[in-house]
Parts: C-alpha cells; structure tokens; sequence
C-alpha cells in the first residue's frame, strides 16, 4: 500500500466530499447516459420492413394478381395503390408517398404460357442507400419464390416443356443463409453493444474534464500545488472516485442492455467490464488532455466538440466498418471506442473470450496508456 | 432597425474574435461534415468471408469465383478443418460458404445442390445484405449455368441514387445536423453569457426593446448559419457530388427559415438557462441528439417504436432534411414540400415567443 499513502487518501476524501456535494454530476452519470442508452438502442435501427409499394397492372390476369399478392403477403412490402401510369408511378415516389413501385407487363400471362421469359420492372428509391440495397435483394427473393411455385400452377410446367425440354440441364445451386447469433435479427443488439463505448468515452471524458478545470477555474490548483503531495498523488486521488463512480455506471448500462433489450451474455462478464475499465481509463485522459488547454468549463465543453464528434463517427459504434471509406479503415485502431464496441459486442453476442480478443485489449491498452502519459505530462507541464 | 444592426453587430465581433467560437461556427462543420458522411455509411464494401470447399471440383471453385469476382465480398483463407464459428468469434470473417462433398457431382447430373451460407447476425442489417448479395451472385451463377430457367425475371431501376452512394444520402443529413447545432450552440452562449455575466442588466436600463434585442442576436445567428450553410453547400457540390434536381427555391427559402428557427432555439435556450455550461448541455441534447436519433437523419423514422416516433413531428431538422433531400435528390419541389416549407417558421415563431416571454419576465423581475 506504499502508492496509496495517507497524503493520497486526504486527497481522495477531499475529492469524495467535493463529489458527494455536487448533486448535479452524480445525476448526470445516471440519467443522461440512461436515457441515451435507451433512445438510441430504441430509436436506431435499420431495419427494412412494409416497403411502401405501388402496382401498375397492365395485364390484368390471375397470374399477375399472385405476383401482387405475393409481394405484399410478405412482411417486407405493403401494397399502399394502384397506378394507371409510370408518370403517375414516378410523382408518387418522388412525393414519397410509395419508396417501390412494380409494373406487370401487359403479356405476362400470355408469355407464361407460350414459354417465354418476362420481365417485371422494379423502380426503388435509392436516396437511402441501404433500404434499398435490402429491398432489392427482397424484391428478387420474391420473385424467386413466386418462380418456384408456377409450377404448381401449371404454367411453369408448360414453360419447361416448351424451352427447356431438349436442354441438357446443370442442376442449381441453393443457397441457404443460416443466422447465427442472432437469428431473430435484432438491429438494437448491434447499436447498444457500440453506443455502450461511445457513452463510456463521452461522459467519462466530459466529467474528467469538468473535474481538472474546476481547481484551476476556482484558483485553488496553487494551494494544491503548494501542499507536500506530489503531481503524481494529485492526479492519482482526482482520478479514483471518478473512475469509481464511472465503472458503476458501466455496470448500470449492462444492467439495462440485459433487462431493456436483452442482450444475451454468452461471454465472461468479467472481461467486458475490465475492457469498460480500460476505457474509462482513456475517456478520463481525453478529459484530464481537453483540461489542459482550456482554462474554464464552458472553453472544455465547447473543446469536447472537437473531440467528442469525431471519434464517435470513426468508431464502428453504429455502422460496421466495413462499411466506412477504405483510408479512414486504418483508422479506428487508435479509436478507442472501436476496440471497446469489439469487446464488448463479440463477448456478449458470441461468447468470444480472451484467446479471440487480445489484440483488441492489447490495443485498448496502449491507446490508454498512450492518452494517460500525455495527460500526465500535459498537467504537470501546467503545474510546473 | 439601427439598434437591431448595432447588437448583431457586436455579436458577430464576438464570435470572430475567439477562435474557439470562429472554428466551432465555420471549420468543425465542414470537418464533420466530410468525416461523419463517409465514415457513417452502413453498406459495407469487401466483407471478409471464408469458403469450406469440401468438394474442391471444377464446379465448386467456379462457383467460389463468382464471389471473388464481385467487390462486395473478399475471401478470407482459412483451413477446412477448422470450424467457421471461430472465424467469427475472433471477427476474421462475417461469413462463410460450405459446399457439400458431391457438389460438382450432383450439379453434372442436374439435381439441385444445397450450399450453406453461415452468417455471423451479430450486425442483423450487415447479416441481411450478405443474404441479399450473395443470392444474387448464386442466382447470376445459376443463371449463367442454365438460361431460360426463370420464367419471370425482376429489371430493378434505381431512381435518384443509382450508385446507391451512401455519401449521396448522409451528405444532406450531416448538412442539416451541422446546422441544427453549431449556430444554436453559439446563439445560446451568447445569451447565456449575457445572463451568467450580468451584462443583461445593462440591457434591462437602456432604452433597447426585448424585440429588438433578441432579433438583434437572432440575425446575428442566422448570418452565422447562412455562412456555414454556403461552404458546406460547396462541400456538397463539389465532392458529394450533388446537384438541385428540380426547382431549388423551396429549397432557398426554407433555408432561411430554418436559419431563423435554429438561431431562436438557441436564443431561447441561452435565455431560458443563464449558465453557459447548462446551455451547452441543452442544446447538445435538442440540437444534436434529437435530431441525430429522430429526425431520419441515419435510419428510416418508421423503425421508430412507436410510443417515441410522434416526437419526430415535432423535430424542426426532421423538416429541413427532407427538404434538403428532396431538393438535392428526388427533385419534387413545391408540391411535395410546401407545408415542410411551412412548419419549420411556425416552429421557429414558438422558440421566438417563448425567449421573448422569458426576457419579459426577467425584466420585471428586477
């Protein structure tokens, strides 16, 4: 117990009255991060369901009714009209009033019939680039499936025999996608797993930094320059009680991942939290940083914008990244957010363990000792 | 209208002279912008997959060739008598195909050969793409295989967006959240600051108005969203690419609108909550979060539960971003946006009314 020596624990006692006093930070580890944690697993989602649908039927046959129906049997689309016109059609996708619009050829059924391939058009609202990157691939399992079913009709078997009697026919592949880990594909899994990191890392960082200003904005930074305890101590004691009262936080918003949207543990609990310690570590260097070049608390929370938003874009909390452009890729290595969101989602999703997640942890580990030497540098520096 | 140009004045000197205001107002916006448009995109590009080719036949390699060839997928090796879950568990692959024993066999002789497709759902909406494309690379394959063999084929058009370039539908988005935050953000500091520092008691003794001291900072802050309005305008044009599609003057005139309804938002909060430090909060949450989460801004409002979704009627960015989408994509001008154009001034007057109620108030208070 040499490190944690009587000087240190006046210290912390002073900054654990200094807290206990301050309602307004102990609220604010608790509500907001809540209620972020709550609308944002709520509220994102990216999911592609009831595709608003418009038909213009130029054939008019029980056969094109089918391909109708099927389309809107499906949870994926909602038939919402009928149109007589493409112009009609194409003003009410761009009043968004339809996202997908179909046109049945007026020869299908007589196509059918004859054996001859036909072709539906499809018109999709490409603005959202995912939604209809899903609702392509929907519209052509649709398809697919009301192909599979013609012959049933009698139609497909007609079609066969006409074109592709004399064929010497390959089989065909089937593709069948199996889910794993989450089978019921449930969107908030992802998100929350990711916004947990980024909540770690914004309030960790924004209370650390309302911690470092506040003796320098009250002028008492002096007086504790001016006492026995060294830069070391001083820091060490600031840091304490808030990692403390941070980690139970990290602990309530697993309690709410488990309870509001539950999320399966299948990992070691134990090693999401000392990932989540890891990253309060880091949250707090950015803080104790922004503290060092602001000089009061409304100068450190503007500061944060040009931290906070950055890191939180580049981190994979809401997007995988794969998906982010090739040069900002190598990026999220020094983004601790990313490695965080790794951890966690990998150990509580698919039970992931410490053989598969080191080099995460071990990133994670030198990001925070990295921030934490500049912080301790950049306070000394000021103290000096 | 003199002491009105007098005090947006004084505010725009203000601003200009802390760096910290001056980049806040013009540099981190178009820094986000750029950042926050690529980097959110969620259709990802060169999924590392694993292929289990238990039969290792002409067939079977043909078959994987199809998905090396496409850009979306990127076979990642990984030995055959290791199992796939591990590859998910340590995150080197989001994927994996299995093909039986006898595939190429049983594809020779004309009988339907199953494949297993593994996909790691931890991501769902990453885990339905895979699903999507990689049918579609097995049913281009099997198209190629055997002609004639779909009676009914879909010729799907991509309208507005055909690259489906992500950049195309978050630029606009970003645009509109740099604008629901950062003039706000200045306008309730500005008020706040006024407050905190008692500076608003000489307010209160000169012979100035509440009216014209707040349209005063209001025109003040809507020069400051003006202005961060056009360069990130030149953003979008240049790099994202975009254009007006139809008539922009919906467009322009619900600019100026929302500049007014921002800069009262943020008038409002700064004069609701005179500490600089509450202020920032407040407006980070109205500014920022709410439009973030539920105005559209990354993922479809339907998705919204919805016990919260009705609180999206009442998000003025909800408005203005599918104006702006509408005047840089889809292109249906008055006809599809006129009441937009409308709302967002109605939202804006009741910010006003409720900064000029508080002002009035603390005046008689003293």
């Amino acid at each position: 117990m040499s490190i944690f020596n009587y000087r240190i624990r006046a210290l912390i006692r002073k900054e654990l009255g200094q807290i206990r006093r301050d309602r307004r930070l102990a609220f604010s580890l608790i509500l907001p991060p809540t209620l972020q944690l709550l609308l944002l697993g709520f509220a994102l989602s990216a999911n592609v369901e009831n595709v608003k649908l418009g038909a213009i039927d130029y054939s008019r046959t029980p056969e094109s009714r089918e391909l109708i129906a099927r389309l809107s049997e499906s949870r994926s689309f909602r038939l919402v009209s009928y149109y007589d016109s493409v112009n009609e059609l194409g003003d009410a996708i761009s009043r968004n009033e339809v996202d997908a619009g179909m046109v049945i050829p007026y020869d299908l059924a007589r196509d059918l019939q004859r054996g001859r391939p036909v072709t539906v058009q499809f018109l999709l609202n490409a603005m959202n680039a995912n939604t209809a990157a899903i609702a392509q691939g929907y519209a052509e399992g649709v398809i697919q499936s009301y192909n599979a079913v013609l012959p049933a009709e009698g139609l497909r078997a007609s079609f066969r025999r006409i074109r592709a009697v004399d064929l010497s026919r390959t089989g065909r592949i089937q593709l069948h996608p199996n889910f794993l880990y989450n089978p019921g594909l449930r969107d908030s899994w992802f998100i929350v797993t990711g916004v947990f990191g980024l909540l770690l890392i914004l309030n960790s960082s924004l209370v650390a930094a309302g911690a470092m200003v506040r003796e320098r904005e009250a002028g008492t930074i002096e007086q504790l320059l001016m006492s026995p305890a060294s830069t070391w101590e001083i820091v060490i004691a600031k840091i304490t009680p808030l990692f403390v009262l941070l980690f139970l936080m990290a602990i309530l918003a697993t309690v709410i991942m488990k309870l509001a949207f539950a999320v399966p543990f299948h990992g070691r609990l134990p090693l999401v939290l000392s990932g989540a310690a890891l990253c309060i570590l880091s949250g707090i260097s950015i803080g104790t940083v922004n503290a060092t070049v602001s000089r009061t608390a409304q100068q450190a929370q503007l500061m944060a914008f040009f931290i906070n938003p950055p890191i939180n874009a580049t981190a994979g909390a809401f997007n995988p990244v794969e998906a982010m452009p090739a040069w900002l890729q190598p990026v999220t290595v020094i983004n601790p957010i990313h490695h965080f969101a790794v951890i966690a989602r990998s150990s509580m999703l698919k039970g992931s363990g410490f053989g598969e997640l080191w080099p995460n942890f071990l990133g994670l580990f030198l990001i925070t000792l990295v921030l934490g030497t500049v912080s301790i540098w950049r306070f000394r520096k000021q103290l000096g | 209208m003199r002491r009105i140009r007098a005090q947006a004045r004084k505010e725009l000197t203000q601003i200009i002279r802390d760096w910290r205001t001056f980049s806040l107002a013009l540099v981190l916006p178009m820094v986000l912008l750029l950042l926050m448009s690529t980097a959110l995109s969620l259709t990802p590009s060169r999924l590392p997959i694993i292929v289990q080719d238990l039969d290792d036949s002409a067939a079977s390699r043909h078959f994987i060739d199809a998905f090396r060839a496409s850009n979306t997928f990127h076979v990642v090796a990984w030995p055959t008598d290791r199992q796939p879950e591990q590859a998910f568990m340590s995150n080197v692959a989001d994927a994996a195909i299995i093909i039986p024993e006898h595939f190429g066999r049983d594809m020779a002789r004309g009988s339907d050969t199953p494949v297993q497709l593994l996909i790691d759902a931890s991501d769902a909406n990453t885990a339905k793409l895979i699903a999507g494309y990689s049918q579609q690379i097995t049913r281009a394959h099997n198209q190629g295989n055997s002609p004639y063999e779909q009676p009914v084929q879909a010729a799907i058009r991509l309208w507005y967006n055909p690259g489906r370039s992500s950049r195309k539908f978050f630029g606009p988005g970003i645009f509109v959240l740099g604008l629901s935050m950062f003039p706000p953000l200045l306008a309730s500091l500005a008020m706040a600051k006024e407050g905190e520092q008692k500076t608003i008691l000489q307010v209160y003794v000169s012979n100035i108005s509440a009216h014209e001291f707040l349209l005063g900072k209001i025109v003040a802050f809507m020069v400051v969203a003006l202005a961060e309005c056009l360069l990130m305008l030149v953003w979008l044009f240049t790099y994202f690419g975009l254009n007006f599609a139809g008539d922009p003057t919906p467009f322009l005139i619900a600019t100026v609108l929302y500049a007014f309804c921002v800069a009262s938002f943020g008038t409002m909060v700064g004069a609701a909550i005179p500490s600089q430090v509450a202020a920032i909060q407040a407006v980070a949450f109205g500014g920022f979060l709410l439009v973030f989460l539920l105005s559209g801004l990354m993922f479809p409002i339907d998705n919204i539960p919805s016990g919260i979704r009705w609180i999206s009627n009442l998000i003025w960015g909800r408005y203005y971003i599918e104006i702006v989408r509408d005047a840089l994509l889809e292109g249906g001008g008055w006809p599809a946006t006129w009441y937009k154009v409308a709302i967002i001034p109605a939202i804006g007057l009741v910010f006003y009314g409720i900064a000029w109620r508080t002002m009035r108030r603390m005046q008689l208070s003293i």
